[in-house]
């Protein structure tokens, strides 16, 4: 197996999540996926642990996704964040999250869905956005505790049902 | 950020905690509702659609196998065909599946009736 394969093998499924909800479309989201691995493929891959590769990847992806949302914003009709595969449970919740996560900065949206949403640690956030580990920390403590509030009705109704810790059902 | 915020984040992110210091936050009602809350708050940022794209350049094996397979029924068909068209008998003309009979002659003027 290629390093590029083993890099897709280990990270697509994290960044296909990621782009999802980055960028709100599922269609846009396979693409971006797929040109992280063409970058990767035409780059020099840095040698380390695959930890350390993982932030690089989500580096590239992050730089992706904000070319991507700039384009968008370019366009004259903006869809945001409405593709009907992306409903969590109902079309009201989805749409509410997705409202809640499009009100954020970018940086903290990039930090949270890094963290919830594609699983990494600090250390790997801290490498793909620029940051120390300990504001990675703050920004995601900051972000839940916003959403937290803004969704405090979608959170109320999914704490009846039965939950996972990784939040995958 | 308070400590109880702080080590309930730490313990949901799989990130290094103080035990006595969880136990303490979790012995707060407020801080399980926050454990409890934070849970369901990444329940619902979950994106539903999990089919993730295949690797650029890449097809399934099965795809290939596929495409092989139609290009020799197609080959191996082609051959039967010609092979069918080339053993039909040409010494006795073809067998009539309709007969026309002409009831009224009409005479034309030479030429041809111009």
């Amino acid at each position: 197996m290629s390093d590029v394969e083993a890099l897709y093998t280990a990270n697509h499924g994290r960044l296909f999540r990621y782009f999802c909800r980055a960028v709100g479309h599922i269609e846009d989201a396979r693409e971006l996926t797929q040109d992280v691995f063409v970058r990767v493929s035409r780059s020099v891959i840095p040698i380390g642990p695959e930890e350390a590769l993982r932030g690089w990847l989500f580096q590239i992806a992050r730089n992706l996704a904000l070319d991507h949302r700039r384009s968008r914003h370019r366009r004259p009709h903006v869809e945001v964040l409405t593709d009907h595969a992306l409903r969590p449970a109902s079309q009201d919740t989805g749409a509410q999250v997705n409202e809640a996560l499009a009100a954020l900065s970018e940086l903290d949206r990039d930090v949270f869905l890094m963290r919830e949403v594609a699983g990494l640690g600090y250390n790997d956030i801290a490498s793909a956005c620029g940051l120390s580990p300990d504001a990675v920390r703050n920004r995601i403590h900051r972000t839940r505790q916003q959403l937290r509030l803004q969704l405090s009705g979608q959170i109320a109704t999914r704490r009846a049902a039965p939950m996972r810790r990784t939040g995958r059902d | 950020m308070n400590d109880t915020h702080e080590v309930i984040s730490a313990f949901l992110d799989d990130e290094p905690f103080d035990a006595s210091e969880l136990a303490t936050a979790l012995s707060d009602p407020a801080g399980r509702a926050l454990l409890i809350d934070l849970v369901a708050l990444r329940h619902i940022v979950q994106p539903d659609a999990l089919v993730p794209p295949s690797l650029p350049g890449r097809r399934p094996a099965w795809r290939h196998l596929l495409a092989a397979a139609a290009m020799v029924i197609a080959l191996v068909g082609g051959y039967f065909i010609g092979v069918r068209r080339n053993t039909v008998d040409t010494t006795e003309p073809p067998v009539p599946s309709r007969i026309v009979q002409a009831n009224d002659w009409q005479s034309l003027p030479a030429g041809g009736g111009r």
